[in-house]
């Protein structure tokens, strides 16, 4: 844990823009450098004809830098802090949403978990999230076993599926975390859809985790008195 | 001191980095990301070659005239890095190629 948060102050910068510091760690770093460029060029390219990029190739470039390149480097990325607007935007832009996340229509939650249940690797992915970031009352935190590192890395893991998670917005003050789907036209289904989705919406482990990483509060998690 | 900028000026040619703005390349983009800009700085004085020579003889002669002739090896990337994308200040991405040097040497 401490790895991570090494060389990172938030008392001393508290002016500055965590997220454009992560990019700039990210861009001194050879191999981060090269992985990011790898998969925001292939994110953005723009192809001929009515489909704005290549999703299949994007996301296979985007599961390339999580998996290569180490989490002190993507997590800040992925959870840095904002105090402002342009901060919280650069942070929602992160994995090139236009292309990795959003789409012509929102599909439904239960169907696009059935279509990254047919992936083994989707299908994996998604149930060390739901183990990893399952709420709890049992803990300080509501994170099982306190743990947040393996919920953060089970939500960038995901990332580069048909499941990728993102920022729905841009606000910084709540942070919403969705897949690109809906719970319109679940029929009897409806109850179990807004479940599923609420593990993302409405989850306070999940987004403990992310305010703990961001404000580097997440190294000691007893209550301060 | 003046013996030390001279010696300075003789480094031998190398590759150098700088940490600097996107804004500041100069290349029209608006972005406060940091970048790794690698150039090639330093002299060539120990890669002399007979061309060079001949070429200098060449012209003093005046054997060569009116031509623009180099009869200097120059400080010059061999390679370049890997391309670098950025967010920039609208909240596009681009990706530059070639923008640093890799490898540097006298040719």
């Amino acid at each position: 844990l401490a790895s991570i948060f090494s060389g990172m102050d938030p008392a001393a910068s508290s002016k500055s823009n965590h997220c454009l510091d992560a990019a700039k760690a990210c861009n001194l770093n050879d191999n981060c450098k090269r992985l990011r460029s790898g998969y925001i060029s292939t994110c953005s390219r723009e192809l001929a004809g009515s489909e704005p990029c290549s999703r299949r190739k994007c996301h296979k470039a985007l599961r390339q830098f999580f998996d290569r390149v180490p989490g002190e480097f993507t997590f800040r990325l992925l959870f840095c802090s904002c105090k402002d607007r342009a901060c919280a935007e650069r942070r929602r832009q992160t994995i090139v949403p236009s292309c990795s996340y959003e789409d012509k229509e929102k599909p439904n939650c239960l169907d696009l978990r059935g279509t990254c249940r047919a992936d083994h690797l989707c299908r994996s992915r998604l149930a060390d999230f739901h183990t990893n970031c399952q709420a709890t009352f049992q803990s300080l935190t509501s994170c099982p076993g306190d743990n947040y590192q393996a919920c953060l890395g089970s939500y960038a893991g995901l990332i580069g599926f048909d499941m990728t998670p993102n920022y729905v917005d841009a606000s910084t003050t709540s942070i919403t975390i969705s897949p690109w789907c809906s719970c319109k036209g679940s029929g009897n289904m409806e109850e179990e859809c807004e479940k599923f989705l609420r593990d993302f919406t409405e989850n306070p482990c999940l987004r403990n985790a992310i305010q703990a990483f961001g404000n580097g509060s997440d190294v000691n998690v007893a209550p301060k008195n | 001191s003046r013996r030390k900028r001279a010696r300075a000026r003789h480094k031998p040619c190398e590759l150098r980095e700088l940490e600097v703005s996107v804004s500041e390349l100069g290349l029209g983009y608006e972005s406060d990301e940091t970048v790794l800009f690698r150039y090639c700085s330093g002299t060539c004085e120990a890669a002399v070659r007979s061309y060079d020579l001949s070429l200098k003889s060449m012209r003093s002669r005046r054997r060569i005239r009116r031509e623009k002739v180099r009869a200097r090896p120059c400080c010059r990337p061999l390679a370049y890095d890997d391309d670098v994308s950025f967010l920039d200040a609208y909240n596009r991405y681009y990706t530059v190629n070639e923008l640093s040097a890799k490898e540097c040497g006298c040719v």
